[in-house]
């Protein structure tokens, strides 16, 4: 009976985290990060739930694909000054729209809540404070595009 | 047999919500001007936290201490945004903003992106320490 429950627990483990970031620790990958382009601005995306770790949409910023919502991962995306559109779809496309400024770094923080088939990841705009502190429990994911 | 009624049960409901949009709340957004007059007071700081209803079940949190510099003028107040906290309005979608206050009150928010206003559900008097 103990070897049953084990199992099962085992299983869920696996399950619950085996779509969590493997990459390096962002402690670990910091120094590797360039340094931001004086012309340009940098926005971190990360999540720190493993809530929904199955559901990992696709991150679009202004249309285009930049990066997922792994669960306990970061990346981050260099961009002109300007305005932007962060999307994120699974039964439902949330989005946070934003203005990036030459040389700003900011933080969007990727959650996940409640939905009727599927959980919805949403995008949130946090104070560069939070931002900072709460990237440092995440895994570098890699970088699809930038502008 | 009692399982036909429940499969008719979940047929229905996949399909009365299969084209849900689930976008069910927007903030209210209005046509606003902004220009870049620059007069009166230039930055504000809150000296006291406040909370701002938008009629969303997101109410917007304003900082104390924190400093918002001002960066022209609506027809519905001053508007101000600050390094010391982003601002937000949120509904299903969330929006970057910048506090828009007439006389010592919140009117509601000025939308950077989509350049709208966003009233708040009432004015909300706010403690400011005006600076030079």
């Amino acid at each position: 009976m103990k070897n049953k429950l084990l199992i099962a627990l085992l299983a869920l483990t696996t399950i619950v985290f085996s779509g969590c970031a493997s990459g390096p620790s962002y402690s670990a990958y910091r120094s590797n990060i360039p340094q931001l382009a004086p012309e340009k601005g940098r926005i971190y995306f990360y999540r720190t739930s493993v809530l929904g770790a199955a559901v990992q949409p696709a991150v679009r910023v202004n249309g285009s694909e930049v990066g997922s919502s792994t669960p306990k991962g970061f990346f981050y995306y260099d961009c002109a000054p300007g305005e932007y559109v962060v999307e994120t779809s699974t039964e439902v496309t949330r989005k946070l729209s934003l203005v990036m400024a030459k040389g700003q770094e900011r933080y969007v923080r990727l959650n996940i809540s409640m939905g009727f088939f599927v959980g919805h990841v949403y995008p949130e705009l946090v104070d560069n404070s939070v931002g900072t502190a709460e990237i440092e429990k995440c895994n570098y994911t890699g970088v699809k595009n930038s502008q | 047999m009692m399982k036909a009624p429940l499969a008719t049960v979940l047929v229905l409901l996949v399909c009365a919500f299969s084209g849900c949009a689930f976008d069910l709340v927007s903030v209210k957004q209005m046509p606003v001007t902004l220009t870049t007059d620059l007069g009166g007071d230039q930055s504000i700081m809150l000296a006291e936290a406040a909370t701002v209803s938008i009629g969303t079940s997101f109410p917007v949190h304003l900082k104390a201490n924190t400093v918002w510099q001002k960066i022209g003028r609506t027809e519905f107040g001053d508007a101000y945004t600050s390094k010391d906290q982003v601002l937000t309005v949120e509904a299903s979608n969330i929006h970057e903003a910048a506090l828009v206050v007439k006389e010592d009150s919140v009117t509601g928010f000025y939308l950077l992106l989509e350049k709208k206003f966003c009233p708040a559900s009432s004015p909300v008097k706010i403690n400011l320490n005006k600076k030079i």
